[in-house]
């Protein structure tokens, strides 16, 4: 150990007297928060955003967005009074626009928990800016999800069936069936990443609390912060509550994804039944996810100009990167898949592919190959990650190849079975359209009601790790949690 | 009980605590290693982020959190394991493609119990986390310190409390003073009518 740092003091010498020094600005991190904000500038200007008045544009917004839900759940309620008739999915094809949809957006929920937890274990500090807005896109995206499953089956009133509820017909769900895998799965991942979101911002409700001005704003804060004071005792039970939350949820990202992707890889059907399925839906779910923490933090910082210091381009720059990164993993799953397909020699299989690039049915597969495969490549280059309205366009595009991709997947596979007479067709229907514009809807509002009543940004895991905010002794290690 | 300092809270009503402001992470790790050299044990520090070092300046013991998240992940194993294996193999054995309906089907039943698990695990933490830090609570008697109420999220605040064995004002307040406290508050409670 001495030799050790006599070495680097003698190696430091010769380089001071041999005017060497090396320039250490060059590989420095970039700083996590823009102009040296300290502290107190980051409480004041993510609180500000919520304390301000509610401006004019966020009314507007909503009431489109919440005219879009209002129609979704109009469309539901038709739906479950009618039957599942007024959709257009019917024999072979059971499934189309209600699982693509679930899958669309389950999957652009895993984003926000790779980001905020995974990236927290592996003391990626950049993430933490983006970190809450991310994980509120989760358990928005999770919701929007979680509106299929139940009313899909039909009979929704029959929906318990699927639980372990001793009943007296003597009944019990088949524990073996990916389907009620699927269940579970959900269930426990709206839990697992609600609980995550809302514990890890009962600090900043707590400051939200301490500098509300009205009586009512004080109560509610005061309620919903169950009376967090920072004591010393407290951050040290949050902090462990902290990295346990980030592990259980890093895993169950996984499972959940694995579990969903099983529904389609654990039948026979051609076109389904792969190996890479799991790998590929997870990464296709990362690059959605990605892309949704793009389209909704670039117009943010946007809206909100002090965010710019703290959501900052090299911050967009490494999600741009992610969303390349698994963007490729996507390319590099259908050119495979494709490949498997031929190699594979089965028939059925050749047939599945040769359909959804030939039959009816192409354009949905070309749409999305085109998109998926081009766009995310545009990424490479940094003036396209840099160009922030144009890596926006980008993002929103990448997400509706998504979109594409999910339907390919569900529908194309399932319009052509092993013979022929259980051939089919699937025709969208308005009712399909306005419920899937309806999901899109509850996103929306409730990423505004977000905006406009929590801290979207992470105030107390930032301030920890902002420069000089730990003790002296400590310099070096930088703080975090 | 005469003394010199600020009074927060209602007069007449007991002493609860002194409480301190401090400016820097710095002077606060120093305060409160200095207050348990000196023997006190009935002092608490809030601070809007946690500062590395106070916890082990106080000799707080580790989180006990991590060992309840354990026994709640273990007992979700056996929870979700008996749900799925009690029906399957004795209250209805449900056939389907001819799949055996007994512990050689095990496999079967790890996605049910891996996602159980992590949900009933990541809620012993949450539940865990806020019963151990004292919560919920809907008023506290720091409340009573004006500055305290609105700049808890601002800056780092220390009180000692009246019930402490060493606490006495003159000791408590010449200690903080040398110590760099600012703001240094006697903090009553508050009268019950106050509301």
């Amino acid at each position: 150990m001495s030799t050790l740092s006599t070495t680097a003091e003698q190696i430091a010498s010769q380089a001071q007297e041999s005017h060497l020094e090396p320039d250490l600005s060059a590989i420095a991190r970039p700083p996590q928060v823009l102009n040296d904000r300290g502290p107190l500038w980051v409480t004041d200007a993510v609180c500000s955003i919520v304390e301000g008045k509610t401006p004019l544009w966020w009314y507007i917004a909503i009431s489109i967005s919440g005219a879009f839900a209002a129609v979704g759940g109009a469309c539901i309620l038709y739906m479950i009074v009618t039957g599942v008739g007024v959709w257009g999915s019917n024999s072979p094809c059971f499934w189309a626009w209600d699982i693509t949809n679930f899958i669309f957006w389950v999957s652009m929920a895993h984003a926000g928990s790779l980001i905020s937890a995974m990236l927290f274990l592996t003391r990626q500090k950049w993430s933490i800016s983006i970190s809450r807005a991310a994980e509120a896109m989760t358990v928005f995206a999770i919701v929007c999800a979680g509106v299929y499953p139940a009313i899909h089956i039909g009979r929704v009133w029959f929906v318990w069936f699927l639980f372990p509820v001793p009943n007296n017909y003597g009944m019990w769900p088949n524990f073996s069936s990916p389907l009620l895998w699927d269940v579970f799965a959900v269930t426990s991942y709206l839990t697992v990443s609600s609980l995550f979101w809302f514990a890890g911002m009962i600090p900043d409700l707590a400051v939200l609390r301490d500098r509300a001005t009205t009586k009512v704003r004080k109560f509610a804060y005061g309620i919903v912060s169950l009376g967090w004071l920072g004591t010393a005792r407290q951050w040290r039970h949050f902090e462990m509550m902290y990295v346990l939350l980030a592990g259980i949820t890093s895993v169950l990202v996984v499972t959940v994804t694995t579990i969903v992707a099983s529904d389609c890889a654990t039948s026979v059907v051609p076109g389904w039944h792969a190996t890479i399925f799991p790998f590929y839906f997870m990464v296709g779910a990362v690059y959605s996810g990605s892309a949704t923490v793009l389209i909704l933090m670039i117009p943010l910082r946007q809206i909100y100009p002090q965010l710019k210091d703290l959501v900052t381009p090299s911050h967009l720059d490494k999600v741009a990167k992610l969303l390349l990164l698994t963007g490729s993993c996507v390319g590099y799953v259908y050119v495979f898949e494709l490949f498997n397909a031929w190699y594979s020699a089965n028939p059925f299989e050749r047939g599945a592919f040769w359909e959804r690039f030939t039959g009816g049915y192409s354009w949905y597969a070309i749409t999305c190959l085109s998109i998926n495969l081009t766009l995310p490549q545009l990424f490479w280059f940094k003036k396209v990650r840099s160009c922030l309205p144009l890596a926006f366009v980008l993002a929103i595009g990448c997400n509706i190849g998504m979109w594409f991709e999910r339907f390919m997947i569900v529908t194309t596979s399932l319009i052509r079975d092993f013979v022929p007479s259980s051939w089919g067709n699937f025709h969208a229907t308005p009712v399909d359209i306005l419920t899937a514009t309806g999901t899109v809807g509850i996103f929306i509002t409730l990423f505004l009601l977000f905006i406009r009543f929590v801290p979207i940004v992470n105030m107390s895991e930032l301030k920890a790790a902002l420069p000089g905010s730990q003790p002296h002794h400590d310099t070096t290690e930088g703080g975090g949690r | 009980m005469s003394h010199q300092l600020p009074i927060s809270g209602c007069k007449n009503e007991p002493l609860y605590a002194i409480g301190a402001r401090f400016e820097t992470p710095d002077a606060i790790l120093a305060a409160a290693t200095r207050l348990k050299k000196e023997g006190f044990t009935c002092f608490e520090s809030y601070t809007p982020y946690p500062v590395h070092g106070l916890a082990e300046a106080m000799r707080l013991p580790k989180s006990i959190l991590s060992l309840l998240v354990l026994g709640g992940g273990v007992s979700a194993v056996l929870i979700a394991l008996s749900m799925e294996l009690i029906p399957t193999m004795f209250i209805y054995p449900l056939m389907v493609d001819g799949k055996p309906t007994n512990l050689s089907a095990l496999p079967e039943f790890v996605p049910i119990t891996v996602a159980l698990t992590l949900m009933i695990a990541a809620v012993t933490a949450v539940a865990g986390m806020i019963l151990l830090g004292g919560m919920p609570r809907l008023n506290n008697p720091m409340f009573a310190w004006d500055l305290f109420q609105r700049g808890a999220s601002r800056s780092f605040f220390l009180s000692i409390e009246a019930r402490d064995v060493k606490f006495s004002i003159a000791s408590v307040t010449k200690l903080l003073e040398e110590l760099g406290a600012e703001d240094v508050t006697a903090i009553h409670q508050e009268s019950e009518n106050e509301g």
